[in-house]
């Protein structure tokens, strides 16, 4: 086509796609060199502090739980931050891991990912009634912002405390049963350098003090549903059930299943289409 | 309507006594049962992501599709839906590739696509990147969900006689009934007009192709066309079509306000039922008023249409038989009981072989039973037209 006489301008079209691919090509590998330190490590919760790592927090009291607390190193996504330490999340069919659809800690009933497959299949995106809402507050915000980007593409900052929690929202997250009934300043780290043990952290006190308050207290009927910014504004009006979660094993795997189902049904497949094949033989043909 | 859609002929029974496989007379079943077994079988294929399920949901729905068609011109139109179900499968995976979704720790990387880095305000879409094997299949299986409902309506279209599922339209819709059956009945025509030209033509030597040989048989086929279309209007004429009968103008005006207020009534009701946020009691009174309202236009505006059924479409054992199986396949797979109900839609992650659970396969090949029950169509040239 370009050995056309009449075609002159296609013969600068080669190298400015050349370029183009080049300059693609050249982005793609400053974003790959860019994009390896998104897996963080996971740290003991006294290693959070206000000016470094980002503190996880997930709240499984949909399910009678408590709000499982987490640290992690930044730089870092929210996503990553959700899938190291005995983390583990799930995605739906439709969009792909980065909708986080299921959760589930490997200290926490044995590893088991909420929702179960029986209260959601995750194939479809989740309703807004009852999906995993993400919030989060940087260094010195007293206000859970409702995330607008996803847990993919969203960087925490140092210091930052971040909050998975179970239930219904509006679209602009400001009202629902998932909208949190506690500050941030709560859950978020208070020691200003890192503590070695989780024993003199002023968090783990929290957490031993939680541990004798009734489990019910977090349970979603007692939940007000008051807008985020209310919530902020008055001081927490109960302690959570803060409990810490310390780095532990990936999930166990489940095994790989077997092949034989497959191939039984790959083989009652061939019968019927055995059976077409002989069906469509012995139609009398078409006199035309 | 109905006096253009004559069942098979009693010579072409005779032709084809093989064809009338156990002794049974071919007849065309009922269409109102094609398509209940076919809404089924969709309803079955949209609650399961099960790779397996699905396959046995295609090859069940390709096995009665080949036993059960005729040879009128819309049954010949299966492959079409094929290709359209295969279509949707790669378009599905083509965006699921190009517009990454992410990849979890576990996965494979089959192959990365050069990524466009986008400013952060736009992080929400992100083009290129690495792709996983989990996200192909994942967009395989979604794909194929959706080709199988495909297939389901496919099936319905080409065993189902078009023109006789629309005698169970109400009585106040017959206007719209003999809109669509002139309007469906045109693209046949058509085609064997122009193959009868074209017939024609070569018994008189005179082939060719290009331009002069489309001329040559575009203004025999208008012609043709527009003579069959004074014929159709002049025999519809004679046999009362489009008289509105003693129906007042107030009469009309007031069926048209009411099926406007309960179309209306039923959009909102659905809106209702869907949107989470409304109360479950509005949406509910919403639907139940809007369908009222429905059938009361529907049933007022019935009244002025007298009509006569000519040869009704016979509903015995064999109609029953295949709602049954196409029911029985439903109503195992939203029943949820019996099987694990997590084996519908088997995970991704960890990659796993899925499993058979053996309720719902058991259920989707009772639907494979409407081939034998229902009864060998009929196979004479025209035959449904």
């Amino acid at each position: 086509m370009t050995s056309w006489p009449r075609q002159r301008p296609a013969a600068g079209w080669l190298p400015r796609t050349a370029a183009l691919l080049l300059a693609i090509i050249a982005c793609t590998a400053g974003a790959a060199a860019a994009g390896t330190p998104a897996s963080a490590a996971a740290r003991p919760v006294g290693d959070c502090t206000t000016t470094s790592g980002v503190v996880v927090v997930v709240d499984f009291g949909h399910w009678g739980g408590p709000l499982l607390r987490s640290c992690g190193t930044t730089p870092t996504t929210s996503y990553a931050l959700l899938n190291q330490g005995g983390w583990q999340t799930a995605g739906t069919e439709h969009d792909g891991p980065g909708f986080i659809c299921r959760i589930g800690y490997a200290g926490y009933h044995g590893g088991t990912l909420y929702p179960t497959p029986a209260q959601q299949s995750c194939v479809l995106t989740p309703p807004a009634s009852a999906y995993w809402s993400f919030w989060y507050a940087s260094r010195g915000q007293h206000a859970w912002s409702y995330s607008q980007a996803g847990a993919m593409s969203y960087d925490p900052r140092p210091g930052s405390v971040e909050l998975w929690s179970f239930g219904s929202t509006s679209a602009g997250g400001t009202a629902g049963s998932a909208v949190p009934a506690f500050s941030p300043g709560s859950v978020r780290a208070l020691n200003a350098s890192p503590a070695s043990a989780a024993t003199t952290s002023p968090a783990s006190t929290r957490a031993a003090a939680a541990a004798t308050s009734p489990p019910a207290a977090n349970s979603p009927s007692s939940r007000t549903r008051k807008p985020a910014q209310a919530a902020a504004r008055a001081t927490p009006p109960r302690t959570p059930a803060v409990r810490d979660a310390p780095p532990a094993a990936a999930i166990a795997q489940v095994s790989h299943g077997s092949p034989v189902p497959a191939l039984v049904a790959l083989l009652v497949v061939l019968l019927l289409a055995a059976a077409g094949i002989t069906a469509a033989a012995r139609r009398p043909r078409r006199e035309r | 309507m109905s006096a253009v859609t004559g069942q098979a002929l009693p010579a072409a029974r005779r032709r084809h006594p093989a064809a009338s496989g156990g002794g049974r007379l071919p007849r065309a079943l009922h269409p109102v049962a094609w398509w209940i077994w076919a809404c089924a079988l969709a309803t079955a294929a949209s609650r399961t992501s099960n790779p397996l399920l699905l396959l046995l949901i295609f090859a069940v729905v390709g096995v009665v599709v080949t036993a059960r068609r005729t040879d009128a011109p819309w049954a010949r139109g299966y492959r079409f839906y094929l290709g359209m179900a295969l279509a949707v499968i790669a378009i599905r995976i083509l965006f699921r590739v190009v517009f990454e979704s992410g990849v979890s720790p576990g996965d494979l990387i089959v192959f990365r696509l050069p990524s466009i880095p986008t400013p952060a305000w736009y992080a929400g879409v992100q083009i290129g990147g690495p792709v996983s094997l989990q996200a192909i299949l994942s967009a395989t299986l979604d794909g194929a969900r959706l080709a199988c409902l495909l297939c389901c309506v496919g099936a319905a279209n080409t065993l189902a006689n078009p023109k006789r599922a629309l005698r169970v339209l109400p009585g106040a819709l017959y206007e719209l009934g003999v809109a669509v059956t002139v309007a469906l009945s045109v693209a046949p025509q058509l085609v064997e007009s122009v193959q009868r030209v074209r017939r024609a033509r070569r018994l008189r030597g005179a082939g060719g192709r290009g331009l002069r040989a489309l001329r040559a048989i575009a203004i025999p086929v208008l012609h043709d066309s527009l003579e069959r279309s004074l014929r159709l209007a002049a025999g519809m004429d004679s046999r009362g079509y489009g008289r509105t009968g003693s129906a007042t103008a107030a009469s009309r005006r007031l069926t048209a306000t009411l099926m406007l207020a309960g179309l209306a009534g039923l959009c909102i009701g659905a809106y209702g039922l869907l949107d989470t946020t409304v109360p479950r009691a509005a949406g509910l009174g919403g639907f139940a008023a809007g369908s009222a309202l429905c059938v009361a236009g529907l049933a007022l505006g019935g009244r002025r249409v007298s009509r006569s059924r000519y040869r009704p479409d016979p509903w015995r054992w064999p109609e029953w038989a295949v709602v049954g199986c196409g029911l029985a396949t439903a109503v195992a797979l939203c029943l949820n009981a019996g099987y694990n109900p997590a084996a519908l839609n088997p995970g991704l992650s960890p990659l796993q072989w899925p499993s058979l659970p053996l309720l719902p396969a058991a259920a989707i090949l009772v639907a494979a039973l409407a081939a034998l029950a229902a009864p060998p169509p009929p196979t004479a040239i025209g035959a449904g037209r």
